[in-house]
């Protein structure tokens, strides 16, 4: 668990920077010498220094071998050859790894280490073929991370802090321990390893992130971190947890630990450091019309720092040295002011007043909440505004039912005034209403560009495997939809382009033979339709045999050999979304994974989307997913059933017709009506929900609703047609979420829970 | 209460520098890069009293800024720190030829960042103590 509040911030920070690092690396690759490489080095540069504030060394390592790897090619000394890239994409997935386990755990796993010296190598591999000299540049990086307080001594009670470091006459080192999950199989026992510490001070043990449910746990596993500050030889700390050296971290603790620095403690070697940094700054060989500037403020730095020592009574000599520096343009004065500074060091009586202490506020005392894969939103500042903005209207028109409860109170306003104000009053809050819930509805909005991101890299790497040359084209990126669309749509896209790549594009003999360019294209097209987002995933590959489809399907016991026959080629496509239908012939590791396009329609079809084909043999094939721009308001239209109220989406929602019931003719073992000539099959509510029959309406008329079910239409019998509404479908949780049948619930404006059928699931 | 101004793209080190600042009784404002730097310190009234700065940025990196800095009149006296990730001294020459007045790697020591800024910007230490009692 993670409460460091700068950790919380860096995280996602982290993640930024390595998205932005991969997408730089791949377009780096398509088009080498481009800005790419500066937006590559500044991410991971940045990363780099990122990390230094925090006590991942290993991380550090590797971002940082990784920086030296483009400064070599920055500077031209390397070219970026593709198995170079691979490294460090690989590099950046391992710290993206990293990462995460520190937004779960709060530290590095215990083999980060070890890893961490692996990855170095093979990023330093290509430098040091190149030039050895490379490999001097590693520095002691994170030198001061090192010489830091962990988190977790620094997050203990401050008595027990200054009880560890009471009368020590060993140095103290903070050991944290994370055992192997299965240590106990290796016969080996954290607790009387951590009980054999020498010097043992303090010990301390945690699970490593919340427990789980009793029923749930393992307890052949080991769920936990132990800590211990001991004062003793590091020698020996070493040798005791020489066979888990990867496990265990051990780290000196500073000796002026636990008492917290004092900021603005003028130690000399800060002064030192100043003063040294002004002589470098008045000795500077930089441009000519700086130097007046670099006076002015070496001169103001050297004011403040003999203030901030209480050397006041060297301001006159100051001013004198200034003066001098301004009118001979020369920085010799200053300098000289600077040596008798230095050799005239302020009087020192300052230690006495240092221990003042009981300020300091341990870092992660606000434990409890986990924050762990916390979903964030990002969100444009002016979308923000909107909403506060409306939300200052709410809160006029709120302050206007108080005066219309004191109207109604007082009586000076008959009633007939009172329902109009009422209404207006309404109907201003009403406006309110849907205008927040529009501006809800923009924070939620995300550009596409957030699923099509991932995208150049999974081509790069399949197309990699596969020997075929791709070249994968984005458009409409900027097209946004609801956070959860978005959501909805990864999966199946990732599964079409895979497609696409396995079985559309051919490698580049057949492509060349067939007379197309060696390179194939993929295009990701996003674009909004109205309500809807259209999003298309077009290949120029060998396209869908329509006769190899009816072959297979006939096979598979899909259709017989009649209904193949009959079938137009455009319709015969479409059957690769039949359940159970794959055409590959060799199951390769991509694709042929038996889920097959069905698989996307469903997952499309569940976020109340749809999926379309097209597909010309030997040109190509166009997969098209249209989905809502939102999944958060439904339309739904109410029907009842008796007392029952139920609701169906207006999305499935065809008409609503009335016919009397001897219109309906008995069709093999199903009822079905004509609809305007032609005949639609009828299905009972009661009957799918096992409920009495209705009541025969007294005019002998039923009320039916005609449906659009997985693209038949249906009708269906219902008692009464109700009103439309728009509603927000909470999914069924708990218990109820096993239920078949139901899209989910909504509460109706009187305190009903209204049912909304999953007709796919109930008629399908 | 003295005003320090940190121009670094990235937030958590933003956050980092911030707390110390904070700590040692600065008020603290942030710049993303070199650009937004300069747009903070011409709005700011009077100019901050320090200058925290990092290297590589987008669409102004530190030197710039700086040497912009330098060059205009009634700005120029302002103490600033450059700090990055480079320890290299061709890099350190680089910062003070563009008029920095320290040159530090990151990430530091908090205790020595702050003694350091209290001294560039004339915080004497009684001062910082009585901050710290409010």
């Amino acid at each position: 668990m993670n409460t460091n509040p700068l950790l919380l911030q860096f995280i996602p920070e982290a993640r930024d920077l390595l998205d932005q690092a991969g997408r730089s690396l791949l377009a780096l690759e398509r088009e080498p010498g481009g800005p790419a490489l500066n937006e590559l080095f500044r991410a991971v540069h940045t990363l780099k220094g990122t990390s230094g504030l925090f006590d991942i060394l290993p991380l550090t390592r590797v971002v940082h071998a990784a920086e030296d790897l483009l400064d070599a090619v920055q500077a031209g000394r390397l070219a970026l050859a593709a198995e170079t890239a691979d490294v460090l994409l690989d590099a950046l997935d391992q710290v993206g790894a990293w990462i995460n386990g520190l937004d779960e755990a709060g530290e590095l796993p215990g083999t980060a280490e070890t890893a961490a010296d692996s990855w170095v190598v093979r990023l330093r591999a290509p430098l040091s073929v190149r030039d050895g000299q490379e490999q001097s540049r590693e520095r002691p990086a994170g030198e001061a991370a090192r010489a830091a307080v962990p988190d977790w001594v620094a997050a203990l009670p401050h008595a027990e802090q200054h009880a560890c470091a009471a009368a020590a006459d060993c140095p103290l080192f903070a050991i944290a321990y994370m055992p192997d999950a299965n240590c106990f199989f290796r016969g080996e026992d954290p607790l009387a390893l951590i009980r054999q510490v020498p010097g043992l001070r303090l010990s301390r043990i945690e699970p490593r992130s919340a427990w789980p449910d009793l029923e749930t746990i393992d307890p052949f596993i080991c769920a936990l971190r132990l800590y211990a500050i001991a004062a003793a030889d590091e020698a020996e700390l070493v040798h005791l947890f020489r066979y888990v050296p990867d496990q265990v971290r051990i780290i000196a603790l500073p000796a002026e630990w636990p008492n917290p620095a004092q900021p603005g403690t003028a130690d000399p070697d800060s002064l030192k450091l100043v003063l040294e940094g002004q002589r470098r700054l008045l000795r500077a060989s930089g441009p000519a019309d700086l130097l007046p500037g670099r006076l002015e403020a070496a001169a103001q730095a050297l004011q403040g720092t003999i203030h901030a020592i209480e050397r006041d009574d060297l301001a006159d000599a100051l001013a004198a040295a200034s003066d001098a520096a301004r009118t001979t343009g020369a920085p010799d004065a200053l300098l000289a002011f600077i040596d008798r500074l230095s050799a005239d060091p302020p009087a020192e009586a300052r230690t006495g007043v240092a221990e003042k202490g009981g300020d300091h506020v341990p870092v992660a005392a606000a434990a409890g909440a986990t924050t762990a894969g916390a979903a964030t939103l990002r969100v444009e500042q002016s979308k923000i505004d909107a909403l506060m903005n409306l939300i200052g209207e709410l809160v006029v028109a709120k302050n206007a039912l108080a005066w219309l409860a004191r109207q109604a109170e007082s009586g000076t306003l008959g009633p007939r005034e009172l329902a109009r104000e009422i209404k207006d009053r309404q109907s201003l809050v009403n406006r309110i209403a849907e205008d927040m819930q529009g501006a809800v509805m923009a924070v939620r909005m995300l550009p596409v560009e957030h699923v099509f991101q991932r995208f150049p890299r999974l081509v790069r790497d399949i197309s990699r495997r596969l020997g075929k040359q791709v070249e994968l084209v984005i458009e409409g990126g900027e097209t946004e939809a609801d956070k959860n669309v978005i959501e909805a749509l990864a999966d199946p896209l990732i599964h079409i382009v895979r497609n696409s790549l396995d079985h559309g594009l051919e490698p580049p003999e057949l492509r060349a033979e067939a007379g197309k360019p060696a390179s194939g294209t993929i295009r990701l097209q996003a674009a909004q339709d109205n309500d809807n987002v259209v999003i298309r995933v077009i290949d120029d590959g060998r396209g869908i045999d329509p006769a190899a489809i009816r072959r297979k399907a006939v096979a598979n016991g899909l259709i017989d050999a009649a209904q193949a026959e009959s079938l137009p080629d455009e319709e015969a496509v479409k059957l690769v979304f039949a359940p159970g239908f794959s055409t590959a012939e060799t199951v390769s590791d991509l694709s042929g994974r038996g889920v097959g396009m069905d698989v996307v329609r469903s997952a499309v079809e569940k976020a109340g989307g749809r999926v379309n084909l097209t597909s010309r043999k030997g040109q190509g094939t166009t997969v098209e997913l249209i989905l809502p721009l939102t999944m958060v308001v439904t339309r739904i239209m109410t029907v009842a059933f008796g007392e029952r109220l139920f609701g169906v989406p207006m999305s499935m929602v065809v008409e609503t017709v009335r016919m009397p019931r001897a219109a309906r003719h008995q069709f093999r073992d199903r009822e079905t009506f004509v609809l305007r000539d032609s005949v639609v099959p009828l299905v009972r509510l009661a009957h799918l929900l096992d409920l009495p029959p209705e009541p025969v309406a007294d005019d002998g008329e039923e009320a039916i609703l005609v449906v659009n079910v997985n693209g038949e239409r249906l009708g269906l019998v219902v008692g009464a047609f109700r009103d439309g509404m728009e509603v927000i479908v909470k999914p069924m949780d708990g218990i109820l979420a096993g239920l078949r049948g139901f899209a989910g619930t909504t509460l109706l404006g009187d305190g009903r829970v209204l049912l909304i059928l999953d007709l796919r699931e109930l008629v399908g | 209460m003295k005003a320090a101004l940190i121009v670094d793209d990235a937030t958590t080190v933003r956050m980092f520098l911030r707390d110390i600042l904070e700590r040692a009784g600065f008020a603290v404002t942030e710049a993303m890069n070199g650009l937004e730097g300069l747009e903070r310190v011409l709005a700011a009234t009077p100019p901050p009293d320090l200058l925290m700065v990092d290297v590589n940025m987008p669409r102004m990196d530190g030197y710039a800024f700086l040497r912009a800095i330098r060059a205009e009149p009634s700005l120029c006296a302002i103490p600033a720190i450059v700090m990055t990730t480079e320890s290299q001294e061709q890099d350190a020459q680089r910062a003070y030829d563009a008029g920095a007045n320290l040159y530090l790697t990151k990430p530091g020591r908090p205790a020595a960042l702050s003694a350091i800024a209290c001294l560039l910007a004339g915080i004497p230490r009684a001062g910082a103590a009585e901050e710290r009692a409010k």
